[in-house]
C-alpha cells in the first residue's frame, strides 16, 4: 500500500505544534497529470542506463509501498521533531 | 510470475540445469511458510503437550543514536531515533540492483579505499531473504571512546 498520511509533530522549549496530518494521497492527483512525464522520464533513463524498464518501475513502486510504517524522531538543542509515515 | 522463478525456468528450458537443481533452486526462493511466520509465540505440539518456540519475523529496523553536547555542540543531548520497515530494506537492496556497473565498481573501490570489503555487485535479490534473515539476528552496539558519550544501536524488532 502508497503511503497515504505523513504526521509531523514539532516541539520547542518554548511551543509546541498541534500534529500536522498531510495527506499524502492528495499526491496522486498530480502524480496522475504527471504520469505521462513520470513515465517517460523514468524509461529515459532506464535506457540510458541499459536497465529493464519494467524493472525500474517495479522497484520504485516497492520502494514507495515500503515507505508506510516509517518513524523518524530526532530531538536536538531542546527541540523535537517526529515524522511518521502511514 | 515471479523474476526470479521465471529465469530459473528459462534456464530449465534451456537446458543450463536439470530438472533436480530447478526444483532446489525454487525451493530456496519460496521460503517456507512453516519457518517463517508472523505470529510471536509457541506452537503446540502434536501431541498437545509439547510446545515449540517459534520465530518471530522481525518487521522493523531501528536506529538509535545518543549524542551528548560534547560531540554535537548543541544544548543538551542529540536523539535520533529512527525506525525502517525490512520492507523497504528489502526495496533498497532491490535498487542496488538497478545501479549501472560502472557505477558498482566505483562504489566498490571507493568502499575498500575507506575500510569497507564489501562488493555490492554480489547483493543481489537472490540473497535478499538470507540477508535479512541474518540481520534479524543483528544488534550492533557502539560506545565511544573515554570522553565522548556516543550511542549508536542497530537492531530490529
Amino acid at each position: 500500500m502508497t503511503p497515504n498520511i505523513a504526521i509531523i509533530h514539532i516541539e520547542t522549549p518554548h511551543w509546541r505544534s498541534i500534529p500536522l496530518w498531510v495527506p499524502l494521497f492528495l499526491l496522486w492527483i498530480p502524480a496522475i497529470i504527471l504520469s505521462p512525464v513520470i513515465f517517460l522520464v523514468i524509461l529515459g533513463l532506464s535506457l540510458a542506463g541499459k536497465l529493464n524498464p519494467w524493472r525500474s518501475f517495479r522497484v520504485l513502486w516497492d520502494l514507495l509501498c515500503a515507505l508506510p510504517g516509517t518513524h523518524v524522531r530526532v530531538t536536538a538543542d531542546g527541540t523535537n521533531v517526529r515524522v511518521r509515515i502511514l | 510470475m515471479n523474476e526470479n522463478r521465471r529465469q530459473i525456468l528459462e534456464m530449465l528450458a534451456a537446458g543450463k540445469i536439470t530438472a533436480e537443481e530447478a526444483d532446489h533452486l525454487l525451493a530456496a526462493i519460496e521460503p517456507d511458510a512453516t519457518t517463517t511466520t508472523e505470529f510471536n509465540g509457541r506452537i503446540a505440539g502434536s501431541n498437545g503437550s509439547a510446545e515449540t518456540p517459534v520465530k518471530t519475523r522481525s518487521k522493523y529496523l531501528r536506529v538509535l543514536v545518543e549524542a551528548d553536547e560534547s560531540m554535537t555542540g548543541l544544548k543538551g543531548p542529540t536523539t535520533v531515533n529512527v525506525r525502517v520497515p525490512m520492507q523497504l530494506l528489502r526495496a533498497g537492496v532491490r535498487l542496488a540492483s538497478l545501479i549501472p556497473k560502472q557505477a558498482h565498481d566505483q562504489l566498490d573501490e571507493a568502499l575498500n579505499r575507506h575500510g569497507v570489503p564489501l562488493t555490492l555487485s554480489q547483493i543481489k535479490p537472490e540473497n535478499l531473504e538470507e540477508l535479512i534473515e541474518h540481520l534479524e539476528d543483528l544488534t550492533v552496539d557502539v560506545d565511544g571512546k573515554d570522553g565522548n558519550t556516543t550511542k549508536v544501536r542497530v537492531f530490529c524488532e
